[in-house]
Parts: structure tokens; C-alpha cells; sequence
């Protein structure tokens, strides 16, 4: 099974210019710690929104690739977006969800994919064209070389085992607001 | 609709492109109006929450986008606005089509309807309620700026006023 800590350095080491956005789950903590970078969008607790926002912002940057950097409990909370996503067909979308599971940061209650469901298959449902399933390191290193070059969107499913994390310590909302629009020449 | 043609005439002009929404038939009446004008690209999506992801995602990528949805989807929208919207300080304007008010005639439209003013003053979000064809321009003009002045929610009230209610069979 992937370590997500170490598959998160390797796609940091991979990045350029792509921007990230984080779920409020524990991934952003692994990604924060394969390399702080000013494309990092962090959610605090907007549960469910990484994809939405991931959206929008890659219809307004098509010259850009959008990475949304998600995690079981927040997609099933939103799994309207993954029809919205696919009906629109950003090519620049990357949509990888680190599934573990559980609600991780509650207390490890189990989400809906310790029974039945399979995201993957979802996603594929939903209409996404690029869909892969990346059950080791190997296979997830190979799935976002592909996804870096080759237009989506793409969905790469990641079965883990949660490990602990080292969080907290993110800046706040405004600065991570403030720093990933500076970075981007973007303005309201 | 004259009412809305002077909508999204001013929305043009504040370099609104993306027309997020949730169908309702006021909605309808400004996506119609969008699609004479031109320029604009519209979306659906499948819940008013997905909505004000998309927006604040086109906000922060320095595009400009609305939120159009009935009164019903303010409702769908409450958490996406508190933790997102408000703490990151995002602009995003929400065009809501009132249900549940004037001349209303499905018995479940009206208890959102009427919560929709007080939900939105306790998310301490400004609301411009438009109920004359003559002040459609300058209220949603009024509205933008404070929107992007403040880079915060405000929220547009399509009243039935301005747009006529919903014709349907009252409940026998």
C-alpha cells in the first residue's frame, strides 16, 4: 500500500507551476511537508469544497494544471461535483483522493468505502475520461507523470492506511488566500 | 425579460464571465438574457454548495463568477459560505431567485423563503432585494461593488415583485 507521505514528495519534486488545492483532511499536512509552495490553496474546514474550487479555478486557468488534492469523506460530501467536473472537462484537472477509509480526523470512524463503495468506479460513472486506480508507489508515480503531460481529467484513486501526521500550523485563511493569488498575478 | 437584460448588462460590465447556477424559473429568465447578450459561459451544477466552490475557485484564479440558485439552495449553500466564502475573505455574489414569498403556492417553498433575509443577516452577508424593474441596474451595480470592495458574499433577491410569482395549481 502507498505511504502518502512519501508519495507526496515525489509529486511535489514533480511540480512546477501547477496549483494545489487541499481538502481539509489530513492530506494537506503530507503535501505541506514534501515542500511548502505559495500554489498551495490549504481549506481550513470547508468540507467538501477542494473539488468545486479546483473547478473553477481551472476553467479560469486552462494554461494552468489544477491539482485537487482530496480524501474520501470530503468527495463522498460532494459527489455532485465529480458530474459537474466531468460535464465541463477540464483537461488541465487532476483529481487525486488519498482514501483511507475513515474520517481520519475524528476519530477514525469509517466512511462509506470501508463497505461498498468504490470511488474509482464513481468517478468513471460520473464521466470522467482518465481514471486509474494506483494501488502501490510505482503505479502512483507512473499515473501522475501520465497526468502532468496527458490531458484529463484525470481521477487517481489512492488506497492507504492512515499513519499519523504532524498537523497544525497552517497560515491563516486570509494569508494562504493572499500569498497563492499574489503568486498567480491573480486579482478580484 | 427587460429586468433582466438591465441584470446582465450590469454583470458584463463588472467582467462577471461565469454563470454558475441551479435552474429556477427567475434563473432561467437571466441565463436567457446572458445567452442574447453573449459573452458569458454558464454552468450547471448539481447542488448550490458545488456552486460556491466553483465561484470562490474562479475568484481566487482572478476570473469573476456568479451564484445563481432559488431561495431553496441558500440553504444547500450555508456551510460552503461560513468556511470558505467568509473566513478566506472571497468575493462572491449570490443572484437568488425568491421562492416561498408573494403569491407563493407550494406549501414547502415557504419556510426557506422566509428564513432566507434572516439566514442571511445572521452570516452577516448584505442583501439587495430588487423589487422594481427601474432599480435593477443601480442595485446590482450597488451590489457588485460592495462585493468586490469588501471580498465577502452579498446576496441579489430576485423578488416576486419584480419577476412575478410561480403560476401553479394551489393544494385542494
Amino acid at each position: 500500500m502507498i505511504d502518502r507521505g512519501e508519495a507526496s514528495k515525489y509529486l511535489v519534486s514533480k511540480l512546477r507551476d501547477e496549483l494545489v488545492v487541499t481538502s481539509l483532511g489530513n492530506e494537506k499536512y503530507d503535501l505541506r511537508a514534501g515542500g511548502e509552495r505559495a500554489r498551495n490553496f490549504y481549506n481550513w474546514n470547508a468540507m467538501g469544497m477542494a473539488s468545486s474550487m479546483a473547478l473553477g479555478l481551472a476553467m479560469v486557468r486552462p494554461d494552468l494544471r489544477v491539482i485537487v488534492y482530496d480524501g474520501d469523506g470530503s468527495l463522498l460530501m460532494n459527489l455532485g461535483a465529480l458530474a459537474t467536473i466531468a460535464l465541463r472537462e477540464p483537461e488541465n484537472l487532476i483529481h487525486i483522493v488519498w482514501d483511507n477509509r475513515s474520517y481520519a480526523m475524528t476519530g477514525g470512524q469509517p466512511t462509506a468505502t470501508a463497505y461498498h463503495t468504490d470511488l474509482a468506479a464513481i468517478a468513471k460513472g460520473a464521466g470522467y475520461p482518465r481514471v486509474e486506480r494506483t494501488e502501490t508507489l510505482d503505479a502512483f508515480k507512473q499515473a501522475i507523470d501520465r497526468a502532468l503531460t496527458e490531458p484529463g481529467p484525470w481521477f487517481i484513486h489512492c488506497p492507504i492506511k492512515e499513519k499519523p501526521v504532524q498537523g497544525g500550523g497552517l497560515p491563516s485563511p486570509t494569508a494562504i488566500k493572499h500569498r497563492f493569488m499574489d503568486e498567480i498575478g491573480a486579482k478580484h | 425579460m427587460a429586468w433582466a437584460d438591465g441584470m446582465v448588462k450590469v454583470l458584463k460590465a463588472y467582467n462577471v464571465r461565469y454563470l454558475n447556477y441551479v435552474p429556477d424559473s427567475k434563473i432561467e429568465k437571466i441565463l436567457q438574457a446572458a445567452r442574447g447578450l453573449g459573452g458569458f459561459e454558464a454552468l450547471p451544477l448539481t447542488r448550490e454548495e458545488e456552486g460556491i466552490g466553483v465561484v470562490c475557485g474562479q475568484s481566487l484564479a482572478g476570473g469573476r463568477g456568479v451564484m445563481l440558485c432559488p431561495t431553496a439552495g441558500l440553504g444547500n449553500s450555508v456551510n460552503a459560505l461560513a468556511s470558505l466564502a467568509i473566513p478566506y475573505r472571497i468575493p462572491c455574489p449570490i443572484i437568488i431567485g425568491v421562492r416561498g414569498d408573494l403569491g407563493e403556492f407550494n406549501p414547502a417553498q415557504i419556510a426557506m423563503g422566509q428564513a432566507t433575509q434572516g439566514l442571511l443577516d445572521a452570516l452577516r452577508i448584505p442583501v439587495y432585494s430588487i423589487k422594481r424593474e427601474d432599480e435593477v441596474e443601480k442595485m446590482t451595480e450597488g451590489a457588485l461593488r460592495v462585493c468586490y470592495a469588501s471580498e465577502a458574499p452579498v446576496a441579489i433577491l430576485v423578488t416576486n415583485e419584480l419577476a412575478g410569482w410561480k403560476e401553479g395549481k394551489a393544494k385542494t
